[in-house]
Parts: C-alpha cells; structure tokens; sequence
C-alpha cells in the first residue's frame, strides 16, 4: 500500500490540489483581511516595550540628573517630565475666554456705529437691534460693563492661577511663555527635539549648568544606539498627559535655564547696559587688564573667539583695534567716537553698523551680560593687537 | 490571395472561419509552449484517458522541452508511493524553492546594516500588509528544510540507497546537507536581534578553533574582531548569494545524477548487488506525464497549504530585542541544528570538539559510499551498520541536549532565579512575571514569606517580616540597594499581595517555591517583590533575593562535619547578608499576557 500513490485516482488528485490551493487563497485573504488591525496592534505593542526599555535606560543614564520621576535636580539639571517642556498653557482657557470677550466688546462697538450713521435697511436694523438685545440678555443692560465684570473675573482667575503657580514661577517659570520649543525657536516637533538633543547633548550648556549634557549616540561619539535614542524619547514623551495640573507643575525641582534670564549664572552680573555715553562715563574710572580680558574673551561663558577667529563669519580679532582705527572712524558716521567707544557700540549694541560684508548674526544681550569691569578688560585685550 | 501583403492570421479567418481559426490558432500556441501536447493530449492526460494518437506526445516534452528535460519520463511504479522515499527528496527541492519566492519578497524589505536591519524588521511586522505572514513562512521553510534535508539523508542511508554506483550522490547530498545548514545559520543572523546576535556569535566563535588559522577565518567570516556592519554584510551575502548559488549548482548536480542512476528500488525489490532501477519494466512504469505531475503539483499545494496554516494560527517567527554586543543574554543557544556541536564542545577542548569532531564527522559521512564497499542493501544484512547509526543518532540527541543552558552552565541560584522570573521574551518563553495582567500589578511591596507560613497565618508572617527587617538592620541594606538601582522607595512596608490579584500571587508563589528550592544554597533565603509606579501606564517591578551567604566550590555547598554548611562571616565574625537585585518595567500596552 504505502509504494503506491497515496490517492490513486488522478481526479481526486487534481480535485484535492484544487481543495488545497483554495485553501490557500482563504487562509491568505484571511491574513490579509486582518493585517490593519494587526499591524495596529503590533506597533501598540512595540511602542508599549520601547517605552519599558527607554524606562531602563532612563534610570541607568538619565535620572542621576533630571531626578528619577523627571522632576529635573535644582541646580543640575531641567525637568523633563513638566509642563513647560509639552507647551502646555494654564492660561490657554482664560485666553481663549478673553479673547471671545474682547471680540464681542468690538462686534459691540461696529453694530453701535452701523446703528448710528443711519443709512441702513430697516431689516438691518431690526436684526442689530435683536443682536443687542441678545447680548443684554447675556451681559445685562450695561453690555460693555457686563463684559468688563467678567473681564476683570477672568484676571482674577488668572491671578489667582499666578498665585498658585508662585512657586514655580519663583524657580524661573514664566507663565506666560509656557512652551519651551516655542521659546526656543524651536520649529519641529518635540520627539524631533528630544532626539536632536539626546543625540548632540548640550556642549554650551556648561556655562550654565554645572556640568554639559553630554552627546548620547554614538553617532556623535557617546554610548547609545539609534534605536536606544529612540526608546529613550519615546519614554520622555510618555510623560505627556491631557491634562496637566499645577500640582504636576510645582513637582517641578528645575526649569530650564535661558542665558541672560533670571536663574542664570550670568544674571548675577551687573550689566553694563547698552547706553553707550554712560557706559563711557563708567569707563572712565576703570582700568583694563588685557590679560584677564584674553581669559574672558576666550572662554565660556562668552567665548567670543567661537566667531571671531573664523573670518568668514565675524572680523577678526588681531584686525579689530587697527581696523577701527583706520578704516571705521573715517566714516563720517563715527565722527567724534573714540576707538573705544565704537568697540563699546559694537559690543553693546551690534546692530548698529555692521562691517561690509557681515550679517547681524551677534547676540544683542552683552549689555546684561558683562560688568564694566569685563568690558574694560576686553577692550584692553582688543587694543592690545594694535 | 493574402489580406494584407503578407500571409497572417486573417488569411486562416477567412479561410477557416473565425471560430475555427481562433482554436486552431490556440492548439498550436499550446502544442509550442508545451514543446509538443495539443489541448486535446492535455485534455486526454487530465482525464487518465491513454493518448490517441501515436508518436505518445507526453513523451515530447521531455525529449524536445526546457522545463522536463532533466525529468524522467516515467518512474517505477515502486518508487511512486510514501516508501521508500517519503517524498523526502522532494520536499527538499519543494522547499528551495519555497524558500527562495519567500526569500526574494522579504528582500524587498531588508537592508544589510546593523544601523537599519532591526528597524526593517519592526517595519515588516508594523507596516508591511502580509509582512509578518512571509516571514514566518521564510523562517517555518528554513526550520523545515534542514529538518527534511537531514531526514532525506537518514532514509538513503537506512535503504542502502548510498551503494554503488550512488556514492557521488550521496556525495553531493552531503554537501547539500551542509549547505542548508548554512543557509540556515546565515540567515540567522539577518534580523539583527538579541536572538540573532548571539546564536550566530556563538556559532562562528567555533571557526575560531581552527587550527593555526582560527583567527584568521574568524576575521573573515565576522569581517572583524566582532559581529558588526561587515560581518552582517558578509552574512547576507553569503545567505543570499553565495550559497544559493552553490546550492542550486548542487541540487542540479544532486538530481542529475538521481536520474542518471534511476531511482534505487526497495532493497527487498531486487537482488542483493543488483542495480535494476534503470530497466522498468512496461508494467512497472508510471508516466510523468499525467500521474507523477499531478501527484507533485497536488503535494505542492497541500504542502503550502499545511505551512500556510501552521503560520496563520500556530507559528510565529521570533524578534527580540535589538542586538547588543554589550548584553549577553543568559541561557544563549545556537541554533537546534548546531546545538550538537555547542553540547560537544562542552565535553572540553574547543578545537578538538568544535572543529576537528564535527569535521571528522562529516568528513567521514561524505567518504561513507567509498569506504563502505558492502553490496548487500537488505536491512538484515546491514547490522552492523544500522547500529552503528543508532549509536550515532542517540550520539546525536545527547550532544543535542548538553547543548541546552540548562546542561553544565554553572550560574548561581540568585541569578538564575531572578532570570527566570523577569526575563523577556526569548525562544517563546518569558519571565514568570511579565504574564501577569498590567491591573494585577498592583503598586505596593509583597514578600515571599507570604507563602511560606501555614494557611491563614500570611498576615502574621507579612507582619514578621517587617519587624525582622528593622531588627537585622536589612530593611536599611534593602533600601541603599534600591537606591542604587536608581530607586527611591521612602519605607518599605511589606503587605500580603491582594486578594484580586491572582496572577500576581501565583508568581510570587512560584517565586518564593524557587527560592526555597534552592535552599541549600541560599540559606534563610527571602525574596521581595517591590511595584512602584513610573509613569501613568508604567510600572517598575523590583526584585531582590537575599540570603545568608555560604561558602560554594565548584557548584557544592561546602559542609563542616556535622553535615552543616560553612558561614561566610565578616570581620566581627557575624554572617554576611547578601542580597541580589533586579528589575523590569512593565507597560499597560505590553502585551505579555495575549
């Protein structure tokens, strides 16, 4: 029996390869019919184990300074498990409220005029007039001090909201700039800016924190895999919520820190300001070490040898004091500045003038940044290469 | 007169009539792609009808076409039925090509480079319609191929079918046998996971043995000193080119000679010595043409259609987690088919057992025609030869076994417990704990000793617990542990785990009947189980085993005379405490527990 063919006949062979590749069809359909749902189903599920192994990584390599729940470690580093850092708003509600008040304070203003210059339809008329009517329902007889009431209860509202928020606002919050990305300039999305961030680290940040957020990828030379970048993200992005509270924003140990605003090691500094005859005036009393102002004008937090030692981006810093000497006080603009005082413009105030051939591309924000002290020894620096 | 300025189609149109014309037209087209049947020998062949007209022209395709000419035109009805051969040659070659369609299409989504492979697998499995269902075909094939490629080989030795004049096929068989293997192992590497990774390094780290030139042949398989970006390019290569080619060359060569030999009869069909497989009797002969084509084509579908349904609902290929030359996962394995060498290479020397014995071996099953000279193929006068294959296979699946991790790897009882309770999906199993239901993972901290007191006394014990740990300082030791786990846990009092959390308890009891297991060892053992919660969908689940630590050789637990085991004590002469972490997180959209 077995040395023979297991179906003899060759139409029940031909009848079962039918049955079968039919089969086949189905069961392929079948799979085919169902692949959205499970494909849905999978990434859920890949998403859900990314985020369990970002969690691993987070606390071997995160949590040591942005604190193990992302509350951020004062003075170490920012919060990323935080309000500010998804853009939520507190006062997006209230806005919105005003707004709409605002608005109805001007639909008010414009029926008024309409009603008082007299040449329209009597139709239009009656149509204003039940317009008004509706809204002296709303508001009471008084329209526009109705909504002025409600106006200065949504202040409250929001001053009440402030009051609650005091202490992070104390620790550098600002409530009415609530989106960090949106602070930053920052034109993607968040995942984008995270990885961005992850990947690069922060090399600037050491001239305000106590130590720079390293580069994590191994692209740009750290430890972790892109697909480990990625898990990580995706596990800082898991804090996101629908709702956040200020009970979530007062958990927060540390905001991030902009240069030049309060919470920053540079506001400690004594600005010169960006008065250019006062700051001459101070000068005067001051005396420049060039040596120390080499130190400045070479390092962080200022570091403006980053720009002036590439030509192509800013003049050079051998050519300014023989530049401006030369070639700058000529300019009938200049007429009556001395050496200094130009460097002290250019400092202070870069937009100014700008050298031929140059974009405004210097932060306008020294004048809060540097003492006169500092500036008296970065002027003598500069002079120095005369 | 032509239609057109030249004789065409029309002139039959008008000639024959277009029904007509249309037919005959068809007839030709057919009797041309079919290198010699008309539609009414098709016809007359589906039917099982004898052919009407003479020359037979089932016979023409054969003589005169492409596709059959390596096909005999008729075999011996003895050869067409389940014995001798099972099929098994011919599941081989079903399964090449199987392989290479699957194979061709998965191509389509993969990128040799360790920076994109695993992304291109997450890609298949999430975004590719069918993606997931080709792929575990791919992988259920290339199980299956070696599996049946070596089952092949059992049956041509055990009917003799290797004697003279065979003894070059089975040659090439041999080689085809090791092909796949590497076929196999090659792909092995591709998704670029935790599974693969370390399969494969296990794997090549055996060229390493070679004598005089290991180092070298392990460069240039890895294409470094470490499986990496080259070596995964020189992976796919190989399982994409190099060796398909090899093995469509041999396959040829393989089937050629089958043919050109007859297939071998039944021992017991012929004399010993004798070789009649060429001479078919005409009542003996089953035709290609119709009987044999539609026997394969019809197992063709029924094998497909067997893969298709095993794919849909009972296998699925595996993807870990992305591959870490940093993490070696506990319990790695080669492959099943290399899991002899792997248990081999544990009975000692790395040369001997890991190059030299599989070589030997295959070495010698290559040469087996030529040095076995025995005419006789009946199974009673190959005795001495089938015991010979029995020992081999019994050598085989005991090799196999001590290739498991569970076979001769000494890990301590702490780790290998805590493995065992919380590590990921690997080789279809996971970690005790990662099953349970996300709600069931309830945020507080329970303890084994839970489960150890007598029924109705878990309170009482839960209670003990706590107090003990305050007394012995542990609860302070638990605590500096967790913080450096990067866990801050304020004070840890341990509770009983509630009672609408069954899946929960029946961890910890398992937990807790693991530890006690191994309570040679891990004297005054306790393990804790520590939830917290992480995210809003996330929780972290610690686990830490402590116990008073004895002094082990060798795996044993060392005794003083009275049978007790030794202390290792401290400097004050007091027992030391030890304690061993680890932890996991788990996700509500995990899905562990489907």
């Amino acid at each position: 029996m077995l040395q023979r063919m297991l179906i003899e006949k060759i139409e029940n062979r031909i009848l079962v390869g039918i049955l079968m590749f039919l089969g086949i069809m189905v069961l392929t359909g079948w799979v085919a019919i169902n692949e959205p749902g499970r494909m849905a189903a999978f990434e859920q599920q890949h998403l859900a184990r990314s985020i369990q192994w970002g969690a691993e990584l987070y606390a071997a390599n995160c949590s040591t300074c942005h604190g193990n729940e992302g509350y951020g470690i004062l003075g170490r580093a920012p919060a990323l498990n935080s309000p500010q850092l998804f853009g939520h708003d507190f006062f997006a509600s209230l806005n919105r409220q005003a707004e709409r008040l605002n608005d109805t304070k001007n639909e008010l203003a414009r029926l008024q005029a309409e009603l008082d210059s007299g040449s329209i339809t009597r139709e239009r008329q009656a149509e204003i007039q039940a317009r008004i009517a509706a809204l002296q329902a709303t508001y009471g007889d008084d329209i526009v001090a109705g909504i002025d009431t409600r106006l200065a209860e949504i202040e409250q509202e929001r001053q009440s909201l402030r009051m609650q928020m005091q202490p992070a606002i104390d620790k550098g919050y600002d409530p009415d700039n609530p989106d960090r990305l949106a602070t930053l300039g920052w034109q993607g999305t968040l995942d984008a800016f995270l990885q961005t961030t992850l990947v690069h680290g922060r090399p600037t940040s050491e001239s305000y924190w106590p130590q720079a957020m390293v580069a994590w990828s191994q692209r740009a030379g750290g430890p972790l895999r892109d697909d480990q970048i990625e898990n990580l993200s995706n596990y800082i992005m898991n804090w996101n919520r629908t709702e956040w509270t200020i009970e979530d924003l007062l958990l927060v140990q540390q905001f991030p820190i902009r240069p030049g605003l309060p919470g920053a090691e540079m506001a400690q500094i004594e600005g010169v300001g960006t008065n250019v005859e006062a700051i001459m005036a101070q000068l005067e009393g001051v005396t420049g070490d060039p040596l120390n102002g080499q130190t400045i004008y070479n390092n962080p937090p200022l570091a403006c040898v980053g720009c002036h030692a590439i030509e192509a981006v800013a003049p050079l810093t051998a050519n300014q004091w023989n530049d401006t000497v030369n070639v700058r006080l000529n300019e009938p603009q200049f007429a009556g500045y001395t050496p200094e005082m130009y460097i002290v413009e250019s400092i202070v105030n870069p937009g100014a003038y700008l050298v031929p051939g140059y974009s405004n591309a210097m932060p306008a924000d020294f004048g809060q940044r540097i003492d006169i002290q500092m500036l008296a020894d970065i002027i003598a620096y500069i002079k120095s290469y005369e | 007169m032509s239609v057109l300025p030249f004789p065409s189609f029309l002139d039959d149109i008008k000639e024959k009539g277009l029904k007509k014309a249309l037919f005959e037209g068809a007839n030709e087209v057919t009797e041309r792609l079919t290198a010699g049947m008309n539609i009414q020998d098709i016809r007359e062949a589906l039917r099982g009808e004898n052919p009407s007209r003479r020359p037979n022209p089932r016979l023409t395709p054969h003589a005169d076409g492409f596709w059959l000419h390596m096909r005999p035109s008729y075999f011996h009805r003895d050869m067409t039925g389940l014995y001798p051969t099972f099929r098994l040659g011919w599941l081989s070659t079903y399964f090449v090509f199987f392989e290479t369609i699957t194979g061709i299409i998965l191509m389509l989504w993969y990128t040799p480079s360790p920076d994109i492979a695993y992304g291109n697998m997450l890609n298949i499995l999430s975004n590719v319609p069918l993606g997931q269902f080709v792929r575990d075909l791919h992988r259920l094939g290339a199980e299956a191929m070696v599996l049946i490629v070596f089952l092949h080989m059992l049956r041509t030795f055990y009917t003799g079918s290797y004697k003279k004049p065979r003894q070059f096929t089975w040659f090439t068989g041999v080689i085809l046998l090791i092909l796949t293997g590497l076929l196999s192992f090659t792909g092995y590497l591709l998704p670029w996971d935790q599974l693969a990774l370390w399969a494969v390094t296990i794997g090549a780290s055996m060229a390493e043995a070679t004598p005089l030139v290991g180092e070298q042949v392990n460069l240039l398989v890895r294409g470094g000193p470490e499986l990496g970006a080259n070596g995964l390019l020189r992976f796919y290569l190989a399982h994409v080119l190099l060796l398909p080619a090899f093995l469509f060359i041999f396959t040829g060569v393989h089937y050629y000679k089958v043919i050109v030999h007859g297939h071998s009869l039944p021992p017991r069909s012929e004399n010993p010595g004798e070789d009649t497989a060429k001479r078919v009797p005409l009542d003996k002969r089953v035709y290609f043409i119709p009987e044999v084509m539609t026997n394969e084509i019809m197992w063709a579908a029924v094998t497909t259609f067997i893969l298709v349904v095993l794919c849909v609902w009972f296998y699925h290929a595996p993807l870990e987690s992305h591959a870490d030359p940093q993490v070696t996962p506990l319990g790695t394995t080669a492959p099943w088919y290399f899991l002899w060498i792997q248990g081999a290479l544990k009975l000692g020397d790395k040369t001997f057992w890991g190059i030299i014995f599989p070589t030997a071996l295959l070495g010698f099953l290559a040469v087996m025609p030529y040095l076995d000279v025995t005419v006789s193929r009946r199974f009673a006068h190959r005795r001495f030869a089938f015991s010979v294959s029995f020992v081999m296979l019994a050598l085989l699946v005991v090799t196999s076994y001590m290739g498991l991790p569970e076979f001769g790897v000494a890990t301590s009882p702490d780790t290998e417990i805590l493995h065992e309770m919380t590590f990921e999906p690997a080789h279809n199993h996971m970690g005790v704990l990662r099953p349970v239901p996300f709600d069931q993972v309830v945020v507080g901290n329970y303890t084994t000793r839970e489960f150890e007191a007598e029924a109705g006394n878990a309170q009482a014990a839960v209670a003990a617990f706590n107090e003990e740990l305050q007394t012995t300082g542990q609860a302070q030791q638990l605590t500096n542990l967790l913080r450096e786990q990067h866990l801050a846990v304020p004070a840890l009092r341990f509770t009983t785990v509630p009672a609408d959390a069954p899946e929960l308890r029946h961890a910890m009891e398992t937990f807790a009947r693991k530890i006690q297991a191994e309570n040679q060892e891990l004297v005054n053992g306790w393990g804790v189980l520590i939830v917290t919660q992480n995210q809003e969908n996330l929780r972290r689940l610690d686990l830490v085993i402590s116990w008073d630590e004895v002094l082990v050789e060798n795996g044993e637990v060392v005794r003083d005379e009275n049978g007790n085991p030794v202390f290792v004590l401290d400097e004050n002469g007091n027992r030391v405490r030890r304690m061993t972490p680890a932890h996991f997180f788990l996700h509500r959209n995990a899905g562990y527990y489907e």
